[in-house]
C-alpha cells in the first residue's frame, strides 16, 4: 500500500481540514501536529516585538529536501502512514502559522509524536528557507546554526 | 571552460546584488575555487565566507568537489525555516 506524502512550499494558507483529509487513511487512528506561527512578542533572550517576517525558499532544492524529511520519517518510524510537510514563504504576520508538520498512525503510540518532532527539527536543519524579520529596529535576516554535510 | 548559473539567497543575495549570474569558469573548478572567485568579484562575501554553504544540484556540496557541466549552483547561508 502506497501512504502519502504532502509537500507543501507556497504562499497559500495552511487549510488544516483539507491536509489531514489527505493523510488519512480508512487503518489511521492518529495524528500527531506541529505547527509553528510568527512570534508577535519575543521574551526569551534579546526581547523585542516582531511586525511580521518575509519568507523566501530555493523552491526546487527545498520541495527534494521536504521530501527527505519525510523518507527519514518512515524509515525512522516504519509505523506512519501519512505525512504532510507544509512550509509558507512570503509574508507573514504575527499569528500565522507558518510551517505544519503532521504525521499519522493507526494509533497515538507508534511513533507519531516523536516523528512530527522530528519533522520540525529536521526541517530547520536542512531544508533551505531563510526568514527576514522586520520590526521596530529594523530588518534582519534569520540566520540559522546548522551546517549539513554534503549529500545531506 | 565552462558557463555555470550560480544563484544567492538571502544575505548572500544582497551582497552580491544579484539573485543569479552565470560565469564561466575553467573545467575541474572545485566549490572552494569558485568562492575564491565570487569574493573577487563580489568583496560583500569576503565577512559571510566561513558560513556560507554550497550546493550543487539542489544537494549540499563540500569545498573539494568539483562543478559538473552545466550544474546548477547555489549559495546560502544557514537555513532559518520553521
Amino acid at each position: 500500500m502506497e501512504y502519502p506524502t504532502v509537500i507543501s512550499l507556497n504562499e497559500s494558507e495552511l487549510d488544516l481540514d483539507a491536509l489531514l483529509a489527505q493523510i488519512t487513511l480508512p487503518t489511521t487512528g492518529a495524528c500527531a501536529i506541529f505547527t509553528g506561527m510568527v512570534r508577535g512578542q519575543t521574551l526569551r533572550g534579546d526581547a523585542h516585538d516582531t511586525a511580521y517576517l518575509e519568507y523566501e525558499g530555493y523552491q526546487p532544492m527545498a520541495e527534494s529536501k521536504m521530501r527527505q524529511v519525510a523518507e527519514e520519517i518512515r524509515q525512522k518510524w516504519p509505523s506512519i502512514e501519512g505525512i504532510a510537510i507544509v512550509q509558507r514563504i512570503g509574508r507573514l504576520y504575527p499569528g500565522t502559522p507558518t510551517t505544519l508538520i503532521a504525521c499519522t498512525a493507526a494509533h497515538r503510540n507508534t511513533g507519531v509524536f516523536e516523528a512530527a518532532h522530528y519533522g520540525i527539527d529536521r526541517l530547520k536543519e536542512i531544508v533551505p528557507v531563510w526568514k527576514k524579520e522586520i520590526g521596530s529596529q529594523g530588518e534582519e535576516w534569520v540566520e540559522g546554526n546548522y551546517h549539513p554535510k554534503p549529500g545531506e | 571552460m565552462h558557463t555555470v548559473k550560480v544563484m544567492f539567497f538571502a544575505t548572500l543575495r544582497d551582497y552580491v546584488g544579484a539573485k543569479s549570474v552565470e560565469l564561466e569558469i575553467p573545467v575541474q573548478t572545485t566549490i572552494l575555487g569558485l568562492t575564491e572567485l565570487l569574493i573577487k568579484r563580489y568583496p560583500g562575501l569576503e565577512k559571510v565566507k566561513d558560513s556560507m554553504m554550497a550546493a550543487i544540484n539542489r544537494e549540499y556540496a563540500a569545498n573539494e568537489q568539483v562543478i559538473p557541466e552545466k550544474a546548477e549552483i547555489a549559495f546560502f547561508p544557514p537555513v532559518s525555516g520553521g
